[in-house]
C-alpha cells in the first residue's frame, strides 16, 4: 500500500509542481458550472458538466443551428444533410472530408489523423457495449438494424468491434449508412448529442480506462488541462475545420446584433475556461466581478440584481450586465404511482390533490417568479405545446378539491391513510415536500414525506416503493416524444415511465406517433395523449422554469437554450468594450 | 519503547478490522443494492446481474469483506461511481492542497493561541481574562458557514484583498488562493484553542510545584515559560497530534466555497453525489490515519513526560 501510494502521491507532487499557472487570455469565456465535472468521455455524458465542456471537444454529425427556434438540425461534421430512402429507414450520411482529430500523442508522431466514418460506429459501438457502462445506449437502443444483436453477442463473447453490423454500413471512408429497424424520427437529434460523437481508436486504447481524462475529438476548442474539483482549461484548435457563424436567424435577431458575425469562421474566442463552483456565492461574486463572463442568478441573489418587472435593476443595468430569458424544455412534476392501489386507483382523488395545489406561491417563494404554470407533460416551445391548453385542475380551488375529495369516498379526508410524498434530499426539495404537506393538509389530507439521497430515491422509483415523487425532467432534444416517453407503458419501472402509468390508447398512440414524421398528424397525435393525461392525471405537473441568464455587456452573440449542446463558440468577447466595462466593476 | 510500540501495532489488528467490518457492513449490506446504483436509474435487472458479478458483489460476504482489506492494503480502491475516476489517483491529488491550507491554518493558530492562552491563564481574573474568554466563546458559537460566507465576501469581494476563489496547482502560485481559506480556518479555530489551553495551563498553575518555584523566587516568564508549558505539553500533543488526520483530509466546507481542489472537496462531492466507494475509502484511511497518530501521540507522551512509563 505505502509504495503504490508514495508512488502514486509523487507523481502527483511532480504534475502539480509541472503545472505552472498561466495568465489567462482576455479574449476568452469564464464559465462557471453548478456541477463538479466528472469525466470527459463522450460515453460517460450523462452529467451536466461533461456536456457544457464535452461539446467543445467532440463534435457530432449534426448540430442545432444556433439562431433558429424552434431548434433546427443542420450539418456539423456531416457535409450535408443526409439523403433518405423513400420508406425512411436508410440515411446515408457523407462526411466533411479534411477534418482532422486533435494532435495527440495516441496518433503516429502526435498529429491528428484525418476523420473517418469508422470512427463513428467505433464510437456507437463502445455506447452499446455494456463494459463502456455508458447511459448513452438508449439513443440506439431498438432502434438500428442488427445493432440490438450484436450487442447481445458481444455481451455473450460471440462478436468483436470486427463484427459488421447489418445497420450500420461504411461503404468508403466518408459515408455512414444507417439502416433503422423501424422510423426514429428523433435519429437527427440523438445525432447531435454528445454521446454520438466520433472517437479514435487510437486513443481509447492508449489511454484505456483514462481516456475519460484525455479527450480528443475534432472540436472548435483542445483540451489542455483539468484540475479536478476547479477548472477544465480549453484552447482554440489550430487545425479546426472551420464552420461558420450561421447566416441566417429568425425574425429579431438581425436588430439583436445576432447577425452581425454572419458567416464568419468558428470559434471567436481563444480559451474557454469551465470553473466547477457548485456553491451559490462564489459563482456570484466571481460573475459580479467580471471573473465569469455568463452566469445564471442564484436564487438568493435575484431580488438584488431583478426588480419585480423581472428586469434587471437600474444599478446592475449602471456596470454593463445584460439578461436574457428564455424557455426551457423541461416539466417540473409531482408523479404518481399508479400501482398503488390508493392514488393509482382513484382518479377523483389524484383531481382534489391537483386541484388543492396552489401553484402560484411556490412560483414565487422558490423560483423568484422565474417558472410559469405547466399543464401537462410537454415543455414549451415543443411540438405539441399548447400555451392555450388549461389543465382544469391547475385552477386552484379548495372547494373543488374537498368535493372531489368527498367523491373518491374521503370526505374531508377522512378515512384516507397519510400519503407518502418521496424527494431527493435538499434544503430546497424538503421546503418543497413541506408546501405540498401544507397545501394538502387544507383539504384535511395528511402527507409523509420521505427524504432520500439520490441513489435512495432512484431506488424507490425502480422498486415502486414510492406512492408521491416529486422531480423534474429536461428534454434531450426539442422533440414531445422525449416527455411522452416518461408515460408510455412498456417503459414502467425500471424504465423512465416512474408514475407506471398504462393505458392502451395512450401505447397507442406513442407508437402510431413514433411512426410519424414531424408534422400536424404527428402534432394531433401528441395532443391526443397529452389529453389522455389531462384526464387520467398520473402525475400533477407543477412548473416549467425560465432560464435567467446574466451576462457581461462585453459577450456577444449570446441566444441561450438549454437544449443546445455547443453555444461557447459563437461567443465573441468585445475587448475594447470589457475594458471599458471592467473599469466599473 | 520498541516493546511497548510492538504491542501497540498488535493492538491495532483487531480495531483495524472492527473499523473495515463496520464500514463494510454500512456499506454493503445495510446501504442499498450497490449494483443497482451504480448500474443506473434505468438500469434492468440483468444489467443490475452484470454490474453485481462485475463488481464482485456476487461472492460470499466474507470475500467481499477481503477484498476490501486488500483494497486498502493495495491502496486500490476502484473507480468512483458517479466520476469513474481512479479513487487512489482522487486521493492523492487531493493531499497536497488541503494540507497547503491546514497545515499553514494549524501552525499559525497553535503559534498565536499557545502564547495568548498562557498570558490568559497567567491574568486570571482580569478584565483582559474575561474580556478574552467572552470573545472567544461568541467566536465559537458562531457557524463555521458564516466565517466562510462572510471572510469571502469581505475580504476577497468588497475588499478585494484575496482571490473569491480558485486554484493555481503551481508551489508558487498556490498561495494567492490558499491565504484567505487559511486566515479562516484560523479565525474558526482561535475561539475554542484558547479556551482549551487556557484550561490546560490554569490545570497547572495551580499544582504544587508552581507553587513551590514561586516561593522559591522565580520569575513569572521563567514559571509559566520553563515549568508550566512544559508540564501542559501532554494535552497539547495529543491535540496536535490527534489533529494531523483532519488536516490530510482538509476543510469540506472552505473547499468547497474556494474552489479547493482537496479531499475536504471531495468527501463533500462523493457525500453530495452518494458516491459510496470514495466515501468508502475516505472512512477508512480517515479511520488507520486515527489510529497511527493516536499511537505516535502515545509515543510522544514518554518523550516530553518521562513519568509515564510505557512498557
Amino acid at each position: 500500500m505505502l509504495t503504490r501510494f508514495l508512488v502514486i502521491f509523487s507523481a502527483s507532487l511532480f504534475l502539480s509542481y509541472c503545472t505552472r499557472g498561466s495568465k489567462v487570455s482576455e479574449n476568452s469565456i469564464q464559465f462557471p458550472m453548478k456541477m463538479n465535472l466528472s469525466s470527459l468521455d463522450p460515453a460517460q455524458a450523462s452529467n451536466e458538466a461533461t456536456n457544457e465542456v464535452g461539446p467543445n471537444i467532440n463534435e457530432t454529425l449534426l448540430q442545432y443551428n444556433y439562431l433558429k427556434r424552434p431548434l433546427t438540425v443542420e450539418p456539423l461534421l456531416a457535409a450535408t444533410m443526409p439523403t433518405v430512402s423513400k420508406d425512411g429507414l436508410v440515411h446515408t450520411f457523407k462526411i466533411k472530408p479534411g477534418v482532422r482529430f486533435h494532435d495527440d500523442a495516441a496518433f503516429k508522431d502526435g498529429k491528428g489523423r484525418e476523420l473517418v466514418a469508422a470512427d463513428f460506429i467505433y464510437a456507437w459501438k463502445r455506447l452499446a457495449d455494456p463494459k463502456s457502462k455508458s447511459e448513452g445506449w438508449w439513443i440506439f437502443d431498438g432502434k438500428i438494424k442488427g445493432f440490438n444483436e450484436w450487442r447481445d453477442k458481444l455481451t455473450k463473447g460471440e462478436a468483436t468491434y470486427e463484427t459488421a453490423i447489418e445497420g450500420l454500413q461504411t461503404p468508403d471512408d466518408h459515408t455512414i449508412v444507417i439502416t433503422l429497424s423501424k422510423p426514429y424520427y428523433q435519429l437527427y437529434y440523438v445525432l447531435t448529442m454528445i454521446y454520438s460523437s466520433p472517437v479514435p481508436k487510437e486513443a481509447v486504447d492508449k489511454y484505456g480506462a483514462e481516456f475519460l481524462n484525455h479527450p480528443v475529438g475534432t472540436g472548435p476548442f483542445v483540451f489542455v488541462n483539468w484540475i479536478r474539483g476547479n477548472k477544465v482549461v480549453l484552447k482554440r484548435n489550430p487545425t479546426y475545420h472551420g464552420s461558420l457563424y450561421p447566416s441566417a436567424g429568425e425574425p429579431g435577431d438581425q436588430e439583436a446584433g445576432l447577425l452581425a458575425d454572419a458567416g464568419k469562421p468558428l470559434p471567436f474566442v481563444d480559451e474557454l475556461i469551465f470553473h466547477e463552483v457548485p456553491e451559490d456565492q462564489p459563482r456570484w461574486l466571481n460573475m459580479m466581478r467580471g471573473n465569469f463572463d455568463i452566469s445564471e442568478i442564484p436564487k438568493d441573489s435575484f431580488d438584488g440584481a431583478v426588480g419585480p418587472d423581472k428586469e434587471l435593476k437600474a444599478d446592475m443595468k449602471a456596470k454593463g450586465f445584460e439578461l436574457k430569458k428564455y424557455k426551457v424544455q423541461e416539466v417540473v412534476y409531482m408523479g404518481i404511482n399508479m400501482d398503488d392501489p390508493v392514488l393509482g386507483k382513484n382518479r377523483n382523488l389524484r383531481t382534489a390533490l391537483c386541484y388543492a395545489y396552489d401553484q402560484k406561491t411556490p412560483i414565487e417563494r422558490f423560483y423568484n417568479g422565474r417558472a410559469i404554470v405547466a399543464h401537462s407533460m410537454i415543455g414549451p416551445d415543443m411540438d405539441g405545446y399548447d400555451e392555450s391548453f388549461k389543465l382544469p385542475c391547475k385552477e386552484y380551488s379548495l372547494e373543488k378539491a374537498k368535493e372531489y375529495l368527498k367523491k373518491a369516498g374521503f370526505p374531508d379526508g377522512k378515512g384516507l391513510e397519510p400519503i407518502e410524498y418521496s424527494f431527493p434530499t435538499s434544503a430546497t426539495g424538503r421546503q418543497f415536500g413541506e408546501y405540498v404537506q401544507e397545501q394538502f393538509g387544507k383539504i384535511g389530507v395528511k402527507t409523509v414525506l420521505t427524504g432520500n439521497s439520490w441513489p435512495q430515491f432512484q431506488d424507490r422509483l425502480r422498486n415502486k416503493k414510492a406512492q408521491m415523487f416529486g422531480i423534474a425532467w429536461g428534454a434531450d432534444y426539442p422533440d414531445a416524444e422525449n416527455m411522452m416517453q416518461l408515460l408510455y407503458g412498456p417503459n414502467v419501472s425500471p424504465g423512465p415511465n416512474s408514475a407506471n402509468f398504462k393505458n392502451k390508447e395512450f401505447d397507442k398512440l406513442y407508437e402510431e406517433a413514433s411512426k410519424m414524421p414531424p408534422g400536424e398528424a404527428r402534432t394531433v397525435a401528441y395532443k391526443k395523449m397529452r389529453d389522455i393525461f389531462a384526464a387520467e392525471l398520473p402525475w400533477i405537473p407543477t412548473v416549467h422554469r425560465l432560464g435567467f441568464q446574466l451576462s457581461h455587456g462585453w459577450v456577444e452573440n449570446l441566444k441561450p437554450n438549454k437544449t443546445l449542446p455547443n453555444p461557447f463558440k459563437y461567443m465573441k468577447v468585445n475587448l475594447e468594450k470589457k475594458k471599458a466595462l471592467k473599469a466599473k466593476l | 519503547m520498541l516493546k511497548f510500540i510492538l504491542r501497540r501495532l498488535l493492538y491495532m489488528i483487531p480495531i483495524f478490522f472492527g473499523i473495515t467490518l463496520v464500514t463494510f457492513v454500512l456499506f454493503n449490506v445495510a446501504g442499498g443494492d450497490p449494483a443497482a446504483q451504480a448500474a443506473g436509474r434505468y438500469a434492468t435487472p440483468d444489467q443490475i446481474t452484470v454490474m453485481r458479478a462485475e463488481m464482485g458483489l456476487n461472492k460470499p460476504l466474507l470475500n467481499q469483506y477481503f477484498d476490501l482489506v486488500t483494497q486498502l492494503f493495495t491502496f486500490d480502491f476502484g473507480r468512483s461511481w458517479s466520476s469513474k475516476q481512479q479513487i487512489s489517483h482522487l486521493i492523492t491529488a487531493g493531499i497536497g492542497p488541503s494540507l497547503t491550507v491546514t497545515f499553514p491554518g494549524f501552525v499559525i493558530s497553535l503559534l498565536i493561541t499557545i502564547p495568548l492562552s498562557l498570558l490568559v491563564a497567567h491574568k486570571r481574573g482580569t478584565f483582559f481574562d474575561k474580556a478574552t474568554l467572552v470573545i472567544c466563546l461568541a467566536l465559537t458559537a458562531i457557524s463555521s458557514v458564516v466565517y466562510v460566507l462572510a471572510g469571502q465576501y469581505f475580504f476577497a469581494f468588497r475588499w478585494g484583498m484575496f482571490p473569491i476563489s480558485g486554484w493555481d496547482p503551481s508551489w508558487d502560485g498556490r498561495w494567492q488562493y490558499a491565504a484567505l481559506p487559511i486566515i479562516i480556518m484560523v479565525s474558526l479555530s482561535l475561539g475554542s484553542y484558547i479556551l482549551f489551553f487556557r484550561t490546560v495551563f490554569l490545570d497547572e498553575m495551580y499544582q504544587d510545584y508552581v507553587r513551590t518555584a514561586r516561593s522559591k523566587g522565580l520569575g513569572n516568564a521563567k514559571i509559566l515559560l520553563k515549568h508550566v508549558l512544559r508540564n501542559a505539553l501532554v494535552p497539547i500533543i495529543t491535540l496536535v497530534v490527534l489533529q494531523v488526520p483532519f488536516l490530510i483530509t482538509g476543510s469540506l466546507l472552505t473547499e468547497s466555497f474556494f474552489g479547493i481542489p482537496g479531499l475536504g472537496g471531495l468527501i463533500y462531492q462523493a457525500i453530495q453525489e452518494a458516491d459510496f466507494p470514495v466515501i468508502k475509502a475516505m472512512t477508512i484511511i480517515s479511520a488507520v490515519l486515527y489510529m497511527v497518530f493516536q499511537l505516535i501521540s502515545d509515543i510522544l507522551y514518554a518523550l516530553v513526560d518521562p513519568k509515564i512509563r510505557l512498557g
